[in-house]
């Protein structure tokens, strides 16, 4: 397993000891680490990492509103002491608590709590369709039936020709390995469209049937390059 | 060289729980090192935040900083000091002014004071041990 992942964290001393049990159990690469959240959102609008190891408790914006407004689900683990955080923990998915100062053994066990997500996807990548999980029921939807996968936090919305929305507990990053790799593209860190079905391109905006998709400056190369521009 | 550091443990201050320290960073002696630095290097700005919430009269800004230099304490083995934060931050819950806290409040700046000196002394002591060992 090798998770990137970075470290929220404004004591000193408690993110030093950290990047030291991750740089020790090779398991976890270490991205960042920022002293409160306006730096660490600002690195998050422009990477996605696996992991966060966050504090709750910092000057300014607490830790729970960096969740609130980043375009991903990477795993979590709090840093904090204090067990009034549950219910927001366990809203947050959260993984994890690490009580500071914890042992190398307390990280390890946390870090073996970090499991792939359940699949709520049936898929094989080389698969005309794909099943998706919404509403109790599995439902098939052909790769050429979707027009774009947009991020809703912890969850997906798959648009479809149809003008038919479906709602499934998921993420971007996760969809990204799982669906057609001839069919889909990420080409935002909260989208991945469906390249046969783009229309037009402008500026860093793709169309799809009247949608409009924002591309993001990591992704745009790779949409050139997929893209049949002659 | 290893060797010699195994077989001349170093000594802490009784106040510090060794066996803690241990359970934290095995026998690195240098990192340790390291970690004392650190804390004493934030130590200033953790204290002036306590002691600023406190003479501002704002008891949520207080226990704030209180709960955030309790883990310092954890790091260098001043167990007893966590613990006595610990019991700080559950007393701001039952006052509504840090006035009300005074005696408590008192007692807590001079273990944080003291504690400072025995920080300082134990890593010079580390500092020490270390350049011997290497």
């Amino acid at each position: 397993m090798s998770l990137s992942c970075i470290i929220v964290e404004d004591l000193q001393v408690a993110a030093n000891y950290l990047k030291n049990c991750c740089e020790k159990s090779g398991q976890v690469e270490v991205r960042g680490h920022f002293s409160n959240v306006t730096d660490a959102l600002s690195f998050l609008n422009s990477n996605t990492v696996d992991l966060i190891f966050l504090d709750v408790e910092m000057p300014g914006a607490n830790g729970f509103e960096l969740l609130d407004q980043i375009a991903f689900s990477p795993k979590v683990i709090l840093t904090t002491a204090k067990s009034e955080y549950a219910y927001n923990a366990f809203q947050y998915n959260v993984s994890d608590y690490l009580m500071k100062p914890f042992t190398y053994q307390r990280f390890i066990e946390a870090l073996q709590k970090i499991q792939p997500s359940k699949e709520t996807i049936s898929t094989n990548s080389a698969s005309d369709h794909i099943y998706i999980k919404t509403d109790g029921k599995l439902i098939r939807l052909n790769n050429d039936a979707i027009l774009y996968i947009e991020s809703m936090g912890d969850y997906v919305k798959f648009v479809t020709m149809d003008g038919k929305k479906y709602i499934t507990h998921n993420t971007i990053k996760n969809l990204e390995e799982k669906v057609s790799k001839q069919h889909f593209l990420k080409v935002h860190r909260s989208y991945i469209v469906n390249l046969h079905k783009i229309d037009d391109m402008r500026e860093n905006l793709l169309f799809i049937k009247g949608n409009e998709i924002p591309v993001s400056k990591a992704n745009k190369a790779d949409v050139f390059r997929r893209l049949n521009i002659v | 060289m290893n060797n010699l550091k195994t077989a001349n443990a170093f000594v802490f201050n009784a106040e510090i729980d060794a066996n803690y320290l241990n359970s934290l960073y095995g026998d690195d002696y240098n990192y340790m090192q390291e970690v004392f630095n650190t804390v004493l290097d934030e130590y200033v700005s953790l204290t002036d935040n306590i002691e600023f919430s406190h003479s501002s009269g704002n008891l949520a800004a207080l226990k704030a900083s209180v709960h955030k230099i309790k883990p310092v304490f954890g790091f260098v083995g001043l167990t007893s000091v966590q613990q006595q934060c610990q019991q700080f931050e559950q007393i701001c819950g039952t006052v509504s002014s840090p006035d009300q806290l005074s005696g408590e409040f008192e007692a807590l700046k001079n273990k944080i004071f003291q504690s400072k000196l025995l920080i300082e002394e134990e890593k010079k002591k580390l500092e020490l041990f270390n350049s011997n060992c290497s």
